[in-house]
């Protein structure tokens, strides 16, 4: 079975649908776990918006930095960071990606691009303007992409980004990840224009829309605007269209909801069951492979989880390092 | 985004903008508005020469931008508020604001700022880049919450316009279709950065569109497009229609403050072209060629604002100085011990040195 006009190689799409599924399960398994309340801290799930964070880090490699959200565990697996060691840091474990002393909020892995999660609204993007002004400087072809909420949208830090980026035509990218509600406030009560490409104009950047819940259509927005800033054609802003499966935060009452919304958005809107159809349709992938695909996620996340339960927590003489080079 | 708006060209020639001519300057407003103007030039230069004399600190000064300070509060109605920067010396004058306060502040003493609520509606001088946005906002939210139809407008300058507080409160102005009218003071530098490396927008008006409201560009130096687009403005915020954003193009003749030295970033030509563009002499040719100030007139204006500069600095140099511990009062309820440590520092130096 083979489909040449299809964009993207069978290797690919398998590695699409196993970053998203994985993101997936990570998720779905961590919302049981923090019942149990074994998990301290606090979590923001990602599920439903997989395809997101899958279709633009697709063009990304080691080279390339992402800054994240407080909403981070899919922008980590999707950037490639170590998904025990991520279960390690949500258990507060010295096996964890940050030793086990960050959490859920401030998950980063330098190594792979990843410069954190941040509890700080917004405060990714001017992180994603220092490290883009690097890749300019080395002439080292890097791009850098930022992520924000459509809430921490209205904030100053990430306006003041976008202006720098602008005028400084820095190479990178700065994802809107509209799921419609900042916490409980919805879009229409934050934002005074009806698209975010219209504040990008603003700024005099180019920007796009695009419905993030379709995996190939961020994928091929997101390559245009990556690969234009790779090759010096300065910044741009991408809006995606999301939907959240869960709360804002796990515990989140999610009365300002309306009755049956979820129900609707994972009966009709799952990004993972859109991305099933439309590679059958193509004719692309068979459902014998996704099936391989899902039992070895699924191992992943069991052993992910198994071992950081049993690793130990970081010794009390961990407990000021690792957070100041000096003080 | 339309063309800039622009009626009174630089050689006094007025072509009234058929968009904007139901908001045409009167003869008397006109007259008005070129006394108001020299009277702000004429304090502004005697304060930069006080600094050279030694009997004012750093100054920022404000020669060249005295059409959109004038322009634009004279567009409003006398009980709307103003939130000013530090540049707006015009507007301040234009309310009513005696002269000898604002030399108070300019000589350390925070009264110098607090001008009186009811009187002036005038918030304090900020220094702060942009922080004074928000308030903006916030006033013209409250007055219409309690039924009024007060508007506010918020001065700031280009380099203002790339603070997050700026957009924060042009997003919050959007929103609420508050009745605020933000004025961009665009005079080409953000201190030594200019406005073609502060950002990438073609100007600074289109910033608006980010935020689902207009923007208008006016020649900045031109004091009847001035009053004209912010008299516009006024009325649609007054009348509930939400905020505008507005941006005067102009031109700091003078250095950031008193502490800068503006040849290092840019050229004399350059200086030249803009003093061909000067916002008082074009409205003093507007009106020798309506009849309505003569030489004699022009002259007695002009020295009278130098007297009233002299004058009223006179009034109030002899006020007490603030003292060092000033300096770190008002802040703390008990001093940190670094603080005192500084403290005890600075008092040696000035025991030491005398200054």
């Amino acid at each position: 079975m083979s489909n040449d006009n299809f964009p993207l190689s069978r290797d690919e799409l398998l590695r699409a649908y196993r970053t998203m599924k994985t993101i997936r399960e990570f998720e779905e398994r961590v919302h049981v776990e923090f019942a149990t309340g074994d998990l301290p801290g606090f979590v923001h799930l990602y599920a439903g918006e997989e395809a997101a964070a899958t279709g633009i880090m697709m063009h990304l490699g080691p080279n390339d930095h992402i800054a994240s959200t407080h909403r981070g565990h899919g922008h980590c697996i999707a950037k490639g960071v170590d998904v025990k060691g991520m279960f390690a840091e949500l258990y507060g474990r010295a096996t964890g990606t940050c030793r086990g002393k960050g959490g859920s909020m401030h998950i980063a892995d330098l190594d792979m691009g990843m410069m954190g999660a941040n509890g700080i609204l917004g405060a990714g993007a001017p992180l994603v303007c220092g490290a883009a002004l690097a890749s300019k400087y080395k002439k080292d072809g890097g791009v850098a992409v930022s992520f924000v909420g459509d809430g921490a949208s209205n904030a100053g830090n990430f306006l003041e980004s976008l202006n720098l980026a602008a005028v400084w035509d820095l190479p990178a990218i700065f994802v809107v990840e509209n799921n419609a509600y900042a916490q409980s406030t919805s879009r229409d009560y934050a934002v005074a224009v009806d698209s975010y490409v219209d504040r990008a104009a603003g700024f005099g950047l180019p920007g796009v829309t695009v419905d993030g819940t379709d995996f190939f259509a961020v994928h091929e927005a997101a390559g245009e605007m990556i690969a234009r800033a790779r090759k010096g054609g300065g910044p741009s802003l991408l809006e995606c269209s999301m939907i959240r499966f869960y709360g804002h935060f796990e515990g989140d009452a999610q009365t300002y909801r309306a009755a049956g919304e979820v129900e609707e958005l994972r009966a009709n809107r799952d990004c993972l069951t859109r991305f099933a159809q439309q590679v059958a349709q193509a004719g692309v992938l068979e459902q014998a492979d996704l099936d391989s695909v899902d039992r070895e996620v699924a191992a992943l996340i069991d052993e992910g989880v198994a071992e950081a339960q049993q690793a130990p927590h970081p010794s009390e003489d961990q407990v000021l390092t690792d957070v100041y080079v000096s003080y | 985004m339309s063309e800039m708006v622009q009626m009174l060209a630089p050689d006094g020639t007025y072509t009234p903008d058929p968009a904007w001519c139901s908001h045409a300057m009167t003869d008397a407003q006109l007259r008005t508005a070129y006394r108001h103007m020299v009277q702000a030039r004429a304090a502004d230069e005697w304060a930069f020469s006080l600094n050279r004399q030694g009997r004012l600190g750093t100054y920022p000064p404000a020669t060249g931008q005295e059409a959109n300070s004038v322009g634009a509060v004279m567009a409003l109605r006398e009980d709307d508020w103003i939130v000013p920067t530090y540049r707006e010396l015009g507007g301040l004058l234009t309310r009513g604001v005696p002269l000898k306060q604002f030399f108070l502040y300019w000589l350390g003493n925070e009264h110098g700022s607090a001008f009186e609520r009811e009187l002036y509606h005038v918030t304090p001088i900020v220094l702060p880049i942009g922080s004074q946005l928000p308030h903006a906002v916030g006033l013209a939210f409250a007055e219409r919450y309690q039924g009024s139809d007060r508007i506010a407008i918020g001065f700031v300058g280009d380099g203002g316009t790339s603070e997050g507080d700026f957009h924060e409160a042009l997003n919050f102005a959007g929103l609420w279709q508050a009745g605020t009218i933000f004025f961009v003071q665009n005079n080409q530098y953000a201190i030594s950065v200019h406005r073609d490396v502060q950002t990438a927008s073609g100007t600074l008006a289109q910033k608006a569109v980010a935020y689902g409201f207009e923007g208008v560009q006016v020649d900045g130096n031109d004091v009847t497009a001035v009053y004209a687009v912010t008299a516009a403005a006024a009325a649609k915020a007054r009348a509930g229609g939400g905020p505008t954003l507005i941006e005067g193009v102009t031109y700091r003749m003078g250095p950031h403050t008193t502490s800068d030295d503006p040849k290092r970033y840019r050229t004399d030509d350059e200086v030249a072209e803009w003093k061909g563009r000067d916002p008082i002499v074009r409205l003093q040719k507007l009106l020798r060629a309506r009849g309505l100030m003569n030489d004699d007139e022009v002259a007695a204006v002009i020295a009278e604002a130098r007297e009233q500069a002299r004058r009223e600095f006179d009034a109030v140099e002899p006020f007490e100085k603030p003292s060092l511990e000033d300096t770190f009062r008002y802040v703390y309820a008990d001093l940190p011990p670094l603080m005192q440590r500084q403290l005890a520092e600075r008092r040696r130096r000035l025991e030491r040195t005398g200054t």
